[in-house]
């Protein structure tokens, strides 16, 4: 099992690395074919005809299909991510929460997913450019860590909630980086939009619909953090840096739902506190490399 | 839009800021600032920003130990320890109290404003919200059918009541509830929604805050938590705290994982006494916790004790009992426990060698007994030793005049003791802060609103309806439209 976890690994690594390029080649050769019929259009999209995508990879005939063989790969790499964390678990036995390689690979699942799913849903190619790379370097930063499952400490042996804990954080997880996405697509267009990029409007919609999904699963998953840390430390809260880090990453998003309603923080100050949100999401994610462990016991434990 | 319509967040084109009227405000000029400061979303987004940074500022920087707060000696010399990461800073962040940064005024001050200001938003708008819902405003302006950010208009063959019974069960199949108005001038309004209540999901999300940091005020002020709590096995100790509990081990076992060497698990046996009365036994570990009421003990840590007896020269047993050898000694060769000697002015110190390392001094079966003059829980660098010898397990050793035994080594076991009566608030209103945020973002109120005029040959049929930020909805408006034009028959579309 934990061979054909490590392959199903390094498919997905391999299928998203390649998902990536196909992405690059389709976007690069929409926008040639698009500079080169000199696209004279009444300067840009309609702003009214607000479900109608300015990109549609699928769209053309013979490009069409790079961007189709794109999403497959895409797919492709989420069924060998999924196959690897379905393996790995029947080998440890437990959920992908014990270390940094299971849980980097489950946020690059998470990533991938939550992609694929806005895929479907806006037909918003671009956006891989973003959430692929998030992915990819979520797998890389995994082949870093040594794959070989540790057995749990007690406090780690609490599986059911632990499971559901990280299956939400990495909904949550994924769902961000898909905003992400959007609002770094928002960020590098003037706010009149830019062609071969979907409306600004239209990333602020999926960066919303995003947040929507994750704001309530990182509500979640914070209140299952406490309720873990009350059965095995003793208090709801104890503002150990990896809860207060997931406050922050609250706070903003909460921030940035409020913000989107408030005139003058709209575009491109909300699509800047995505970033953040998602700059906050990654800290509490790594948090645990500078600083030290989950919560630290008294040190004496390991003393006997 | 005037200025004390509490909406004022919506978008400058929503129709539906003249739909919703304002509401009024208390008197008093300053009062009534306060009251719009506190309503307004900017400053409302300000203090959860402010927070968000406050709270960042609390991971990156080391927070003093919760054992180092109530001393202030201790709590220098912390300071001094942090000094040459800091720098020039230190005594600047220490002023601000960003060394315990969760308990400083300007951390609690913004919380506790973020906090008003979200019950002040929404006790503002809940009852804007509860018209809304209860009785939803039917007539809607001419310029609203014209100006609505999703609208459309048909002209049909049916008469004005056909048409509009059509539109309303058109809205029905796709589970609006309507409502349906005739007016003086034979116009037909039709109203309708879907998950009406949802939007009192923010209001929800909103108080739920109120219930959370109320629980937490409560556990801060009523609670304790001891981190430290040490157990001797087979020892009675009282808990302490004004409660009147008192707790003992009678055993203690760990396991360890035979690859790494690491700790699979550890429990303690618990008894539990409530005035001398044996209420609870229970074998705790982590994540296994005993509970009585709302005090709880949790299995943290664990280590070594020696079992020391002691008797006066009549031969009267002063002290039988384990000693936790709690502490690391500097050279990490040894670790020592303490205790007050009763009936007697001395403290004792007990060392044992550390597993693992070979001391010069300690061989394996033997301590080294210290004994200080003057009774303390430490001993200070002002207490003297008295005497000092190392005994060997079973052998009586003459030390400070008095006969002390090592009987055997033993273990001790730490815990955390926890009390939280605000516990339960704060699980409240988590509970209500998830359901709130679920019921706003998973069910989508909608609402649409449509006015049938007949005409001769047949009659005219607008319909509008106001989504805040949701593109995708122009999909979901366009199939409606779609079905009420199939069932009409209708043509053009305006
Ligand atoms: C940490 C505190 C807060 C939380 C968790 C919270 C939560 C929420 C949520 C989940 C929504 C729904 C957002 C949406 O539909 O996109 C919402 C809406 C809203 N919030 Fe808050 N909020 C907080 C603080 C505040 C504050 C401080 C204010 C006012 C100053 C405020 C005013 C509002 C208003 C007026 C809406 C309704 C927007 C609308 O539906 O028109 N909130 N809040």
């Amino acid at each position: 099992m934990f061979k054909m976890s490590e392959y199903s690994f390094v498919a997905g690594l391999l299928a998203t690395g390649l998902a990536l390029i196909v992405y690059l080649l389709a976007f690069a050769s929409l926008r040639l074919a698009r500079s080169r019929t000199a696209y004279a259009g009444a300067g840009g999209p309609a702003l009214g005809n607000a479900a109608m995508p300015t990109v549609t990879v699928t769209s053309g005939t013979t490009r069409g299909g790079l961007g189709t063989y794109a999403t497959i790969i895409t797919w492709l790499a989420f069924v060998f991510l999924t196959a690897a964390l379905i393996f790995r678990a029947i080998h440890t036995g437990h959920g992908p929460f014990a270390n940094m390689y299971e849980f980097s690979i489950a946020f690059a699942w998470g990533t991938l997913g939550g992609y694929l799913y806005f895929e479907r849903k806006y037909r918003q190619r671009v956006l891989a450019l973003v959430a692929l790379p998030v992915a990819l370097a979520m797998m890389l930063y995994a082949t870093t860590i040594p794959a070989t499952a540790e057995p749990l400490v007690p406090a780690l042996q609490n599986n059911l909630l632990l499971t559901v804990h990280v299956a939400v954080a990495i909904i949550a997880y994924g769902t961000f980086s898909v905003a992400f996405g959007a609002a770094v697509l928002h960020l590098v267009q003037p706010a009149t939009g830019r062609r071969g990029l979907p409306r600004p409007e239209l990333l602020d919609e999926i960066s919303y619909r995003a947040v929507v999904i994750g704001f309530p699963f990182l509500t979640l998953v914070i209140v299952l953090g406490a309720v873990w840390a009350d059965v095995a430390w003793g208090s709801y809260w104890s503002w150990d840096p990896k809860e207060t880090a997931s406050l922050v990453t609250w706070l903003i998003y909460g921030a940035y739902l409020h913000a989107r309603v408030v005139r003058g923080w709209r575009g491109n100050k909300a699509a800047l506190l995505l970033v953040l949100g998602f700059a906050a999401t990654l800290f509490t994610y790594f948090g645990n490399l500078f600083f030290g462990g989950l919560h630290s016991y008294s040190g004496l434990n390991n003393n006997n | 839009m005037s200025a004390q319509n509490p909406t004022v967040h919506r978008a400058a084109s929503d129709p539906l800021d003249e739909l919703d009227g304002g509401l009024a405000i208390a008197p008093g000029e300053v009062l009534e600032r306060v009251w719009h400061l506190f309503i307004s979303m900017r400053f409302g987004l300000l203090l959860m920003l402010v927070l968000a940074l406050l709270t960042l500022v609390g991971t990156m920087l080391v927070q003093v130990p919760a054992g180092m707060k109530g001393d202030p000696q201790a709590y220098v010399q912390w300071i001094d320890g942090v000094r040459p990461k800091y720098g020039g800073w230190t005594n600047v962040l220490d002023a601000l109290g960003f060394f315990d940064i969760f308990n400083s005024l300007v951390f609690k001050a913004v919380a506790i404003f973020l906090v008003t200001s979200t019950v002040a938003c929404s006790v503002n708008r809940a009852p804007l919200l509860w018209k809304q819902t209860t009785k939803p405003r039917m007539n809607v302006s001419d310029a609203f059918f014209a100006h609505a950010p999703h609208r459309a208009a048909l002209d049909v063959p049916q008469d004005g009541s056909e048409a509009a019974a059509q539109v309303v069960a058109a809205l029905r199949s796709k589970g609006y509830r309507t409502l349906t108005q005739t007016t003086g001038d034979g116009a037909i309004h039709v109203y309708a929604d879907r998950f009406r209540w949802a939007p009192f999901g923010t209001v929800v999300a909103h108080l739920s805050l109120v219930p959370i940091i109320l629980g937490a005020m409560i556990g801060g002020s009523m609670g304790f938590k001891n981190t430290d709590f040490v157990l001797p096995i087979g020892t009675k100790t009282d808990v302490g705290a004004g409660t009147s509990l008192s707790v003992m081990a009678t055993s203690f076992t760990d396991r360890y994982y035979a690859d790494t060497g690491q700790p699979a698990d550890y429990a303690s046996d618990l008894v539990l006494y409530d005035g001398g009365r044996q209420v609870a036994a229970q074998t705790i570990r982590v994540n296994e916790p005993l509970r009585y009421g709302d005090v709880t003990f949790y299995q943290s840590f664990f280590g070594p004790a020696a079992e020391i007896k002691v008797a006066d020269a009549g031969g009267r047993v002063t002290w039988d009992a384990g000693v936790p050898l709690r502490w690391g000694t500097n050279d990490e060769l040894e670790r020592a426990g303490v205790f007050p000697l009763p009936d007697s002015n001395l403290t004792v110190v007990v060392y044992g060698a550390q597993s693992g390392r070979q001391d010069p001094d300690i061989k394996a079966g033997q301590v080294r007994i210290e004994a200080y003059q003057g009774v303390a829980d430490f001993p200070s660098a002002s207490q003297k030793m008295v005497d000092s010898k190392v005994v060997d397990q079973g052998k009586p050793a003459s030390i400070a005049g008095l006969t002390f035994t090592f009987v055997r080594e033993q273990q001790f076991t730490g815990l955390i003791v926890a009390k939280d009566p605000g516990a339960p608030f704060v699980w409240f209103g988590a509970a209500l802060l998830f359901l709130g945020v679920c019921v706003v973002f998973f069910f989508h109120n909608r609402r649409i609103w449509a006015i049938v005029h007949g005409r001769a040959g047949g009659s005219s049929v607008s319909v509008a309806a106001v989504v805040r930020h949701d593109v995708t909805y122009r999909q979901e408006f366009e199939q409606l439209i779609d079905g009420v034009r199939a069932s009409l028959g209708a043509g053009t579309v305006a």
